[in-house]
């Protein structure tokens, strides 16, 4: 039993153990004693992933378990990143959910351990059995989660429905591509999966991947897969969208280098071309859509399609590369993808954790309707606006080195070889710039809105500070968020390996301590000394303002409000308006409805009575793609209810008729 | 936009010939100024008639921009306010904070008879009194309304150039 293995079992204990306790003990101590036995899951799995990153691996096979296949697990170096991943974000929204799940029913506090645990198991399963298995846990429990508020407030069922569908269909995907891939080889372990994808035709492993990838895809939110993710996450309960937005989501770009690189052992360009192209394309719409949106919780869902998005731009770039033969840059790209996945796992995670804070103060996630949180809830926002910092891709922030890293990988690669590369290559490059560009106004505006100036409604102004659990959990992510901010290279190595075992290539990409070099290129970057350099040049701006204005004698004189009256929180910048100029820009793309009414008075039309503004800026893939498959669907069912009599003795018949044709049908084909 | 062009060269300089500098004597706070006078403008109360000729005064044809004198969107970017019409009850409270908005050393000009003493409006129920009864005037300008030439002149009181 080495570290790993110990760790694991640890974790899986203190899940089942929580699980016991959140259907056992009275509501009085539940929530604290489900809360910490969460965080201990999680702590045991960063410590599993951490052992399993430097080197340690485990299996088990556990064959009396389920009938036919058993169940059986074995952790490696990219299991084990997310494993660790996944662990730390438990260990915040645990803590976290202490005071906030504190009102949670016996099935809700139970559905909390069952989803950590699930979530922990699905990059630890080693068999297609036991994966499917410990993937639908996770999606089961994670729509339980859901659904937590749903007799409160309506909206929640349907976000619910779209949740539960698109994850289901996501999950058959996958399941398909993996039983085709069992299909051709001797069973279904990941080894023997690994071994017959070597004999496998072009045209298989392709249906294999595009399946699979499709339901990966849609479980890491990828555009046009991303539906439900804009709707579950603002109607879940915070620390549950914590969870799903920065450790399930990883799961589903877990998915796509598990069998992409390791399973199917890389494939041909186009493969990887179409990941780059989707991750592309959900980067630029999911900033886009949140750079549009009011709502925090839904502009913060969007943020994590866009930044799932950056991370398939680097898979996809690594594949890409591997397949031209370049293992290096491969192993780069690779890593800042990973990276990236970390990263946002830390800085999601507190960003939603945050707006769940706001939330409980509130009672409001609308932006339009908050301001003013700075005084009354000071640790709240000083959250925020770190998470704000770190999703932005500026320096002193987390997203930064491995969006950093990845352009280094994407500029990097153009003179590698083949027309497409060169291509799609600039073309990632500025993807990748415009996303940035638009994050940073996105959270500016969530920030600047949200939490500064005056509040704009009662709500806002009667807020109060979140309980001292509900801080801690903050703390712990915002804490980790700033260590790969400044030192990145705490967690390079880790990623490095986690790379190196999906892509089999020697040597980290990434080296240094300090400063960090990249392999084979001409690229180096100090976080540390950057974010130095940073604070020393604002103490110095801060400090010569100072010693300058004191000379000058100063005049207290009255804010300038035009002469007229004091201001008002009404005439505040809003979240709408201060996204207007960006909403003409991209006008063509987002295609928002605007609707002006003007009433006159009785008396005559040239005086305006009142004068209402609405705009919406609805998902316009959601709306092209999704509503005729509703409008068909619905169609269909109307005509189905002609089948559907209530007749028992017709149900029978159908019953029948069916075993027989299906009887038939073996009878003519075998 | 070539049209544009066409036009600038073909009309070339309508400016009237700068007229001898008036002299007299110039506010204290003027001369701290060094020759370059940023105004705010502050309508109190007016028929907007002076408001006509001051929009001709900073047009081509007067261009009291070649003398210093610039119009500014803010009292707080402001030296000078010019003040046009009676003061009147709605407008004595914000004409006070537009006063108080303006950095030291601050002037202000009264343009138009309206503003130096109420003119046709005396007495009237809205108004409060010419601008020297709510704000401490330095230069006036006399006229209903002023011709340009003299708002001019009494700007380049202020300048000094």
């Amino acid at each position: 039993m080495n570290l790993a293995a110990t760790s694991f079992g640890i974790a899986m204990a203190a899940g089942a153990l929580s699980i016991v306790a959140a259907l056992t003990i009275p509501a009085r101590a539940r929530s604290a004693l489900v809360g910490s036995g969460v965080a201990i899951t999680g702590l045991a799995g960063v410590a599993a992933g951490a052992a399993a990153m430097t080197g340690q691996a485990f299996s088990l096979a556990l064959t009396g378990v389920l009938p036919l296949s058993g169940v059986s697990f074995s952790l490696d170096a990219l299991g084990g990143l997310f494993v660790a991943v996944t662990g730390g974000v438990a260990v915040a929204t645990g803590i976290y959910g202490i005071s906030y799940a504190r009102e949670g029913s016996r099935s809700t506090q139970a559905a909390l351990p069952v989803f950590v645990t699930a979530m922990l198991l699905v990059p630890v399963a080693s068999t297609v059995g036991t994966f499917g298995l410990a993937w639908e846990l996770m999606a089961l429990a994670s729509l339980l989660l859901v659904l937590t508020e749903h007799r409160h407030r309506p909206e929640v069922a349907g976000a619910g429905r779209w949740y539960a569908v698109l994850t289901h269909a996501g999950f058959i995907t996958v399941l398909i591509g993996l039983l085709l891939l069992a299909g051709h080889a001797t069973g279904d372990s990941f080894p023997e999966l690994r071994e017959a994808a070597g004999h496998l035709s072009p045209a298989v492993a392709g249906i294999v991947f595009v399946t699979t990838l499709a339901g990966f895809a849609s479980k890491a939110g990828i555009v046009p897969l991303h539906a439900w993710l804009p709707r579950a996450h603002p109607e879940a309960p915070s620390h549950v969208s914590a969870l799903m937005s920065a450790a399930m989501v990883n799961l589903g770009v877990y998915g796509i280098v598990r069998i992409g690189f390791d399973l199917l052992g890389g494939g041909p360009r186009w493969w990887w071309l179409l990941v780059l192209a989707l991750g592309a394309v959900s980067a630029v719409y999911g900033i886009l859509q949140a750079a549009m949106g009011t709502d925090l919780k839904r502009l913060l869902g969007y943020s994590t399609t866009e930044n799932m998005g950056l991370v398939l731009i680097g898979v996809g770039a690594a594949g890409l590369f591997a397949a031209s033969g370049d293992r290096g840059l491969a192993a780069l790209a690779l890593a800042a993808a990973l990276l990236h996945v970390v990263g946002h796992a830390t800085f999601k995670t507190l960003l939603f954790l945050a707006a769940g804070s706001v939330l409980h103060a509130t009672g409001t996630r609308d932006l339009d309707a908050l301001g003013g949180l700075r005084s009354p809830m000071p640790v709240t926002t000083a959250a925020f606006g770190w998470g704000a910092l770190a999703a932005s891709a500026l320096p002193p922030g987390t997203a930064f080195v491995s969006e950093w890293l990845l352009l280094q990988a994407l500029i990097h690669g153009l003179p590698a070889s083949g027309v497409a590369t060169a291509i799609a290559m600039p073309v990632a490059v500025a993807a990748v710039a415009l996303t940035a560009g638009l994050a940073v106004a996105t959270f500016v505006k969530a920030f600047g809105v949200g939490f500064l100036a005056r509040p704009r409604s009662s709500a806002a102004g009667n807020a109060h500070e979140s309980p001292a659990t509900m801080l801690a959990g903050m703390a712990v992510a915002g804490a980790a968020a700033a260590v790969l901010a400044v030192a990145p290279s705490v967690v390079l190595p880790g990623v490095a390996a986690a790379s190196n075992a999906a892509l089999g290539a020697a040597g980290p990409a990434v080296t240094g301590v300090v400063t960090l070099r990249l392999a084979g290129i001409a690229g180096s970057l100090s976080p540390l000394m950057l974010t130095l350099a940073l604070l020393a040049a604002v103490l110095a701006t801060a400090g010569a303002v100072r010693l300058l204005s004191t000379r000058r004698a100063r005049r207290a004189a009255r804010l300038w409000d035009c002469g007229a009256g004091p201001l008002s929180a009404r005439m505040e910048y809003t979240a709408t308006s201060f996204a207007e100029p960006l909403q003409r820009v991209f006008d063509d793309v987002v295609q928002p409805e605007t609707d002006v009414d003007v009433t006159h008075h009785r008396e005559s039309d040239y005086l305006v009575a009142a004068v209402e503004y609405r705009r919406r800026v609805p998902d316009r893939i959601e709306r092209r793609l999704y509503q005729p498959v509703l409008t068909a669907l619905s169609a269909w069912g109307q005509a189905g209810r002609r089948l559907a009599t209530g007749s028992v003795h017709r149900y029978l018949g159908y019953g029948f008729y069916a075993v027989c044709g299906v009887l038939l049908l073996v009878a003519v084909t075998r | 936009m070539l049209k544009l062009w066409h036009k600038i060269r073909r009309t070339g300089r309508v400016a009237e010939p700068a007229p001898a500098h008036p002299g007299g004597d110039r506010p204290a706070a003027a001369v701290e100024l060094g020759g370059s006078v940023q105004v705010r403008h502050v309508d109190a109360g007016s028929c907007n008639g002076c408001e006509v000729e001051i929009g001709s005064v900073f047009g081509p044809v007067y261009d009291a921009e070649r003398y210093g004198a610039r119009l500014v969107a803010s009292p707080r970017h402001a030296d000078a306010l010019l003040v046009t019409g009676p003061v009147t009850r709605n407008m004595a409270e914000p004409l006070r904070r537009t006063y108080e908005a303006t950095p030291r050393p601050r002037l202000v000009v009264a343009v138009g008879d309206c503003a130096r003493n109420c003119g046709v409006f005396a007495g009237a129920y809205g108004v409060v009194g010419a601008v020297s009864d709510v704000i401490p005037v330095d230069v006036e300008i006399a006229g209903c309304p002023p011709r340009p030439e003299a708002i001019v002149e009494g700007l380049r009181k202020l300048t000094g150039r």
